[in-house]
């Protein structure tokens, strides 16, 4: 298993079935790997926040143990759309 | 800096290392071995190690007795690893055969812990001296929308900082609780304090300045009440904040907890 953020961008698209994902590697700068996730997905329609990033930590549920420090950020199609206008 | 100008990771090594040896410098068994004793691994070298254990960043102290590991420390801080190198060394043994009770105490120790205040948060290090990043900036928006809460060390308690992870199936720290229930980590208070909703979920404390009828007295003023009131409260500092004659405490209370549903109202 690899932790590039790659690997994690083409995971959380094809289990998320993302519209857009983004992976940013903030391990420089800090003491262990880290990641900064984006992921913006129709399956986050109607469901809360909690809910939703359980969906992220489900779908990277054997990498998680390996990251120290995990950012994620999810957004629906319709929120993606409006964030990137303003 | 450190010594020789030393990056101060460095420095506090010497530190730590320093406290170890004062800590370790205890009884000797029958066999002539130490009872308390340490050893020293290099992450990189022994992968295999670093994996079984799940280490994630350096240096992390890994506590075992018996054979089994008892208790972890992320980082270099120096008080807290004599904390527990004293308080392992003076316990009694692990009975490694009630598993199964210490699940069920372990839960229900958890859940009573979740619910121990109306918003609880579970944090590396404390308010006043947070010992991450995220931990830091969940206190500061907290306190910034005058969020009512109680919080827990993690790095306090090896059994509670795996068992939480478990109980909630969320996998990182800070974790924010309210009423007992997990509304999540940083990322999602801070969307939520985006979308203003942090404001409905969480319970505020009572404004200060607003509210309080507050008389002062200046302990410079008078050394004898300076002196005196020290002992007569037996609280060494000041300054001292007294609601109807009792002691409420100082400036550390007051801001993390604050009594004003006691204090006078205009």
């Amino acid at each position: 298993m690899e932790l590039s953020a790659d690997y994690l961008r083409e995971k959380l698209q094809r289990d998320l079935e993302a519209e857009h994902v983004e992976v940013e590697d903030t391990t420089p700068g800090r003491c262990a790997t880290s990641f900064r996730v984006l992921v913006v997905s129709a399956k986050f329609e109607g469901k809360p926040l909690l809910h939703r990033h359980r969906l992220v930590n489900a779908s990277l549920s054997e990498e998680l143990p390996h990251i120290h420090a995990f950012e994620q950020k999810t957004l629906t199609p319709d929120q993606w759309a409006r964030e990137q206008q303003k | 800096m450190g010594r020789n100008g030393e990056a101060p990771q460095v420095a506090r090594m010497h530190a730590i290392n320093a406290r170890l040896k004062l800590a370790l410098g205890g009884p000797k068994g029958k066999s002539g071995k130490r009872l308390v004793d340490r050893g020293r691994l290099e992450a990189e070298a022994v992968p295999e190690v670093s994996e079984k254990y799940e280490i994630s960043s350096v240096p992390t102290f890994l506590f075992f007795k018996n054979s089994q590991k008892i208790d972890q420390l992320d980082g270099a801080h120096a008080p807290e690893l004599t904390k527990k190198v004293q308080r392992h060394a003076s316990s009694g043994s692990f009975p490694p055969s009630a598993n199964e009770h210490l699940k069920e105490d372990l839960n229900l120790r958890l859940k009573k812990l979740t619910h121990a205040a109306p918003c609880m948060l579970f944090m590396k290090g404390t308010p006043q001296e947070p010992r991450c990043g995220f931990s830091k900036q969940m206190v500061e928006i907290l306190q910034k929308h005058n969020i009512q809460f109680s919080s827990f060390d993690i790095f306090s308690d090896e059994e509670v900082r795996q068992g939480l992870k478990t109980y909630s199936n969320w996998p990182t720290y800070p974790q924010l609780y309210v009423s007992g229930e997990l509304i999540g980590g940083l990322d999602i208070i801070k969307e939520l304090e985006a979308s203003e909703e942090l404001d409905t979920i969480c319970p505020k404390a009572p404004k200060l300045e607003e509210s309080v009828d507050y008389e002062t007295f200046d302990i410079l003023e008078d050394e004898e009440v300076r002196q005196g009131l020290k002992a007569y409260s037996n609280w060494p500092t000041y300054p001292q904040l007294y609601v109807k004659g009792e002691l409420v405490g100082g400036l550390d209370i007051v801001k993390v907890r604050p009594f004003f549903i006691h204090c006078p109202q205009h």
